[in-house]
């Protein structure tokens, strides 16, 4: 049977406008090659002058937490994202994402006060996509939610339709929610969290019912990428602010084609935030998040395009199991797709050689299953992926890849 | 084959009359036609941007008590996982008084794909949502905003309500219709936290959240649906004129033909072949085709233009459907409109034709030869009237066994047939008649005479005259319906506005206003009606049930002193009152269209869809329900919003004797503070229902005389077409000694007979027609039946226009004869 996706969000050419808009934000991101989607083959250019007047990230700022957990709307762009490789009570692995996107609409600091808009009512300068995904073998479900907000009105700081606030922290959107659990006060509020987010009807047992409940409970610290969270996305300096919590174990359960299921696994949860668009010559992006079984994590992506002298940029971090990080530039990593499949109408890669020579890392990362497009706004391939040794072949641990530009 | 051409052309250079009669009738049918042809092809274009609108096609929520949705609830849905989206709609005046809807939307939220977003940019969607916003609307609503696609986009014209944001035209939007960002639309209306209602994706909820009424898109019904009658019976109206203005058209040509027989002759005799004639002659046709067409689409759109405001009044208070009063033209209207008149023309010519083809080059004009001839033609067409009236018969006994409110295409064959054959009928009629009275007046040699004259004019007169009846007898039959229509209107009016007062108190404030009105010494009853939608999904009858899946309104009135004795009932299951009883108890009323769309008679129980589940009601008795489109369930208002939840709609006031109607009315506004219009007088109201009323049928009336006139033009043009021919006949006469009065009045009693005998004939056929409008068109088109009124001033008047329309034709060639010298008439004959 050929895997449908499920898809409840209808498609409107508003959304594709959105997509536009969203497109500009992510691909501001992608620079970071980190999680974000972004639309295939689409040139940038031009979208670089949207960033003035906007706070621009750079490696002076020091992140703080619980602070930075929520939003900043000064900021043009910003995503909480999830990913999790999980295994129902029989074995078989099931993977999931859950990701919020912010925009900002207007730039906040070049606006003149008598052009943004008032929160009056429905009035608003942050605009916000979420979206979730179920994979288990060739299923694969999707949907995604939009909504709007106004960063100057105090009752929607907690209780719009979308929002990310620090402490006590909560990010949702409509009724998809990434909560903290933590009450201690001088623990980090990504200590332990809860997630849960269904698209179907009501609360019952609808027929296409696609969700998840889990609890997440940090078994590292938090990871900072780049140079103390200010990760460059090219070779001219640009980034943005970059930090993970990798150590997720995740219990719940996960419902996709109204089928319930418990599982449990491991999840990487990424935060990013910048104002910078992708340069005029980046195509897109690759990016790992692998959980080694040795207790490692690797993060590692490549910017296809905007590198030095026109080449790939690439950039990663290798993560002990203690979450001692060590930043990993371009000459510390090769990443190379050795096969493709086709998906969606186009090929992408879904085999690659991962080679990190300073730690004699050197692996085959495969994706066990190809139908893993999501079929958004803004569409891109993300899944799981299996870790192996290039020489041995043993199986050293499971992970996602996201890629965009295709 | 140029020359041939300009050889048979130069015909009409001698006989220019003929010409521009031709021209004439084929301008006037197809203005007439392309006219109506024009109106329902703009009302279509209206209708399918209405239905593309993300409003329809969408279920919608609200609250059950009434009260106005906040954003807080919309919230409190999203928070919990209900795909809804928020839409806040009212109304601005533009500055030429013109009402445009506003909607706001929230394009985040708002299900499905919506024709409102056409291509756009990055930059669009955020232009859209933030500062100074959007406004969208179709370049047709721009002149009532005083503007024009030019100086449009971009703009920001200010209303009494404030400025617009700059605007942006998206064609695809029904007229005056504006759309923006909710948040805009919020700052324009000061609508606060206040939104209209909640939209879904059809069937995304399976139930309506708590508090909430669920309405599903489904139960709505489209504007093209509820119009489709209508705009079927202007098209026959127009069908109808198309046939008149042929007939003129067959009348000139056969005319033309007739005096071109001899040069025809000689062109075959020096060599033209017979084919070639044929096809110079079509040529001819189509040439003269192509400039009455293309003129009579000019004319149909100026004519659409001139009718299309009062169309669109009419298509809005009745169906509340919204139609552009600028005419919107597809290109297959323009191509069709040719292509109807074209072929019209050459079905018209094709007798002409044919007759050409035959041609014998040795035949000599014999001036008796037609005698003959028509006779055989008389023959022809009573065979060929008879086997109409067969097919009719049939026809009719097909449609009375058909269930009630079948077969409105069948009806209008049934009444084309019907003229069809008065028309086929008509000349052997007159022609019998003639040589009756030709041998009663044996002893008056100039009574004789007249008839046998009439006689010698009728094959040609007769295209005429049928087309005379015809047009009088639609006439007829169309002016009998509209008035005994609006004779039951009116009663049925009187009898179901029981209340003094009429009053719409905002939702919110309803159980205020209803309970100090209850306290009110100058109250004597007060009547609450309701409001609400269902589908009824099931009807048991005799023990069998049938399923359905039909979209009704449910209208609840309360059952009291006043209302009862008068309401107007068609049928009861066990008597009047019992019925009303059976109300109060919760059993159902259904008006007539429901009855006979589905076949319910009062005692079957239907089944309806409620907020909870279902309920079945019994049937206790039928209303007539003029002037409603759709099919209605009543009950007891009570009833309507315990088991429905439908929510309140107006309060009917019943003043207690003596008491001052002003008097309340101050004092309500001054406890209430309602605007104006929230109470009406039961006059007032009669006014509004009256005035729609007669705005529907102002393009009915509009179209009938237009095709009376084309029916004279008709007779005046064969008239004046053998004037010359009858002035050398009359010539004789005058030079045996009649004197020129006396012929005069001659002539004039030989048409105005002619007209009065086709008068006659056309009462008889005109109340055919009225039978067939009121018990097999009606019913069908709008499911109400009426009684068969007949009006004797009416038909005086039909009788009266047949014989004015004909002595008016007659008196510009009998005006010509008096100041013709009897000499040159002498001449002429010698000539």
């Amino acid at each position: 049977m050929m895997p449908r996706p499920i898809q409840h969000a209808a498609r409107s050419p508003w959304r594709a406008l959105l997509l536009g808009t969203l497109l500009s934000a992510l691909a501001a991101l992608a620079g970071c090659g980190e999680d974000t989607p972004e639309s295939r083959g689409a040139g940038f250019a031009g979208l670089g002058e949207g960033t003035a007047g906007f706070v621009q990230a750079g490696p002076e700022t020091t992140l703080g937490f619980p602070g930075d957990h929520g939003a900043h709307p000064d900021y043009r762009i910003e995503w909480w994202y999830l990913t999790a490789n999980l295994e129902d009570a029989h074995g078989v692995p099931m993977g999931l994402q859950w990701t919020l996107f912010r925009q900002a609409l207007l730039p906040s600091e070049t606006t003149p006060p008598g052009e943004r808009p008032e929160s009056t009512p429905w009035a608003a300068d942050q605009l916000w996509m979420a979206h979730m995904a179920v994979s288990r073998g060739a299923q694969h479900g999707v949907a995604e939610r939009f909504a709007r907000s106004h960063s100057a009105a105090p009752s929607q700081q907690t209780d719009g339709q979308a929002g990310a606030v620090a402490s006590p922290f909560r990010a949702w959107l409509d009724d998809w929610v990434l909560a903290s659990e933590v009450t201690e006060p001088d623990a980090d509020t990504f200590e332990r969290l809860t997630l849960t987010a269904f698209e179907g009807e009501g609360d019952g047992e609808g027929k296409a019912r696609l969700g998840y409940r889990l609890t997440l409970t940090a078994e590292g610290p938090l990871v900072l990428h780049g140079r103390d969270g200010f990760s460059q996305k090219a070779a001219d300096g640009q980034g943005s602010h970059y930090y993970s919590q990798p150590f997720y174990r995740v219990e719940g359960e996960v419902t996709l084609a109204g089928e319930t299921h418990r599982v449990s696994g491991r999840g990487w949860l990424d935060r990013e935030w910048s104002s910078q668009l992708l340069s005029p010559d980046q195509a897109g992006w690759d990016w790992f998040s692998l959980h080694l079984d040795d207790g490692h994590r690797l993060m590692a992506f490549r910017l296809r395009g905007g590198g030095q002298d026109g080449g790939d940029y690439r950039s990663g971090s290798w993560i002990a199991a203690d979450g001692t990080t060590t930043a990993l530039d371009s000459q510390e990593l090769t990443m190379t797709p050795l096969a493709t499949s086709p998906v969606a109408g186009r090929e992408v890669p879904t085999r690659w050689r991962l080679e990190v020579p300073g730690e004699n890392l050197d692996l085959i990362v495969e994706a066990p299953h190809a139908e893993r497009w999501m079929d958004t706004t803004v569409p891109y391939w993300e899944g799981e992926v299996v870790a192996r040794d290039h020489d041995g072949g043993e199986r050293l641990g499971v992970g996602y890849l996201e890629m965009t530009g295709y | 084959m140029t020359t041939l051409l300009a050889t048979l052309l130069s015909h009409y250079r001698r006989h220019p009359a003929q010409l521009a009669m031709l021209l004439l009738g084929l301008w006037v049918a197809s203005a007439l036609w392309s006219g109506v042809q024009a109106i329902n092809a703009s009302a279509k274009e209206s209708y399918a941007r209405a239905e593309a609108l993300f409003t329809t096609g969408l279920d919608r929520l609200e609250r059950l008590d009434g009260d106005a949705l906040t954003r807080d609830d919309f919230l409190a849905l999203r928070r919990q996982g209900l795909p809804v989206s928020p839409l806040l709609e009212g109304e601005l005046t533009a500055p030429d008084g013109t009402r445009l809807t506003l909607i706001g939307i929230d394009p985040l939220t708002l299900p499905g794909d919506s024709a409102f977003a056409t291509a756009g940019s990055t930059q669009e969607l955020t232009g859209f949502l933030t500062p100074p916003w959007q406004t969208r609307l179709a370049p047709d609503t721009l002149p009532s905003l005083g503007l024009d696609t030019d100086s449009a986009p971009g703009a920001s014209p200010r209303l009494a309500a404030g400025r617009l944001p700059p605007l942006s035209l998206a064609p695809s939007l029904p007229p005056q219709t504006l759309v923006m960002d909710i948040a805009a639309a919020t700052v324009l209306l000061d609508a606060g936290e206040r939104i209209t209602r909640l939209v879904t994706a059809p069937g995304a909820l399976a139930a309506a959240p708590p508090g909430l009424a669920l309405t599903r898109a489904t139960t709505l019904v489209s504007p093209g649906q509820l119009t489709q009658s209508f705009h079927l019976n202007l098209t026959a109206l127009a069908l109808l004129a198309l046939i008149v203005g042929l007939f003129i058209v067959q009348a000139a040509l056969g005319l033309a033909l007739e005096q071109r027989l001899a040069m025809l002759r000689t062109l075959r005799a020096i060599g033209v072949s017979g084919r070639a004639l044929v096809a110079g002659l079509a040529l001819e046709l189509v040439l003269l085709g192509s400039i009455g067409a293309l003129a009579g689409i000019a004319g149909g759109v100026w004519l659409a233009r001139a009718l299309l405001p009062d169309v669109a009044a009419t298509l809005g208070s009745l169906y509340g459907a919204g139609v552009g009063v600028e005419l919107r033209l597809p290109w297959h209207y323009w191509v069709g409109g040719l292509a109807v008149t074209l072929g019209g023309l050459l079905l018209a010519g094709a007798g002409v034709l044919w007759r050409a083809a035959r041609l014998s080059v040795l035949d000599l004009g014999r001036a008796q030869a037609w005698r003959s001839g028509y006779q055989r033609q008389l023959g022809r067409m009573s065979l060929a009237g008879a086997a109409v009236a067969a097919l009719g018969l049939a026809l009719w006994a097909w449609l009375s066994r058909q269930p009630a409110g079948e077969g409105l295409a069948a009806g209008f064959v049934l009444m084309a047939a019907l003229l069809l054959v008065g028309a086929l009928w008509l000349p052997p009629l007159l022609a019998a008649a003639l040589a009756g009275l030709g041998r009663l007046a044996r002893r008056r040699p100039l009574a004789q005479w007249a008839l046998a004259d009439l006689e010698l004019q009728l094959p040609r007169l007769s295209l005429a005259l049928m087309a005379l009846l015809i047009a009088l007898s639609a006439s007829l039959g169309v002016n009998s319906m509209v008035g005994g229509f609006r004779l039951t209107f009116l009663d049925w009016l009187d009898q179901r506005l029981v209340a003094d007062l009429y009053l719409d108190p905002p939702a919110e404030r309803f159980e205020a206003v209803h309970t100090w009105l209850g306290e009110r010494p100058e109250v004597a009853e007060l009547m609450v009606t309701r409001h609400g939608e269902s589908t009824l999904l099931a009807v048991d009858a005799a023990g069998a049930s049938r399923p359905l899946a039909r979209p009704v309104s449910l209208f609840g009135l309360t059952p009291g002193e006043r209302l009862t004795p008068t309401w107007p009932l068609l049928e009861t299951h066990t008597g009047r009152e019992e019925a009303w009883r059976a109300l109060g108890e919760g059993a159902a009323f259904i008006n007539e269209q429901l009855a006979v769309a589905e076949d319910i008679a009062p005692g079957d129980r239907l089944t309806l869809t409620t907020p909870d589940g279902q309920a079945t009601l019994a049937v206790a008795a039928i209303y007539p329900d003029y002037g409603n489109p759709r099919g209605e369930v009543l009950m007891a208002a009570s009833e309507l919003g315990r088991r429905f939840s439908a929510p309140p709609d107006s309060i009917g006031i019943a003043l207690a004797p003596g008491a001052d109607a002003g008097a309340l009315s101050t004092a309500l506004a001054g406890e209430f503070a309602l605007g104006r219009d929230a109470l009406r007088d039961q006059g007032a109201v009669k006014h509004i229902a009256t005035g729609i009323f007669e705005r529907t049928f102002t393009i009915t009336r509009a179209l009938n005389a237009l095709t009376l006139a084309v029916a004279a033009l008709a007779l005046l043009a064969s008239l004046l077409a053998q004037a010359g021919e009858r002035r050398r006949r009359l010539a004789p006469l005058w030079a045996l000694g009649v004197p020129r009065g006396r012929l005069l009045g001659v002539q004039l009693a030989q048409l105005g007979g002619a007209a009065l005998a086709v008068g006659l004939v056309a009462v008889p056929l005109g109340t055919a027609i009225t039978w067939g409008l009121v018990a097999v068109i009606n019913v069908a088109a709008f499911g109400w039946r009426l009684p068969l009124h007949l009006f004797p001033g009416e038909i005086a008047l039909t009788l009266a226009t047949a014989v004015a329309v004909a002595l008016l034709a007659a008196l510009l060639p009998a005006l010509r004869l008096w100041r013709t010298p009897p000499r040159t008439l002498l001449a002429e004959e010698a000539g």
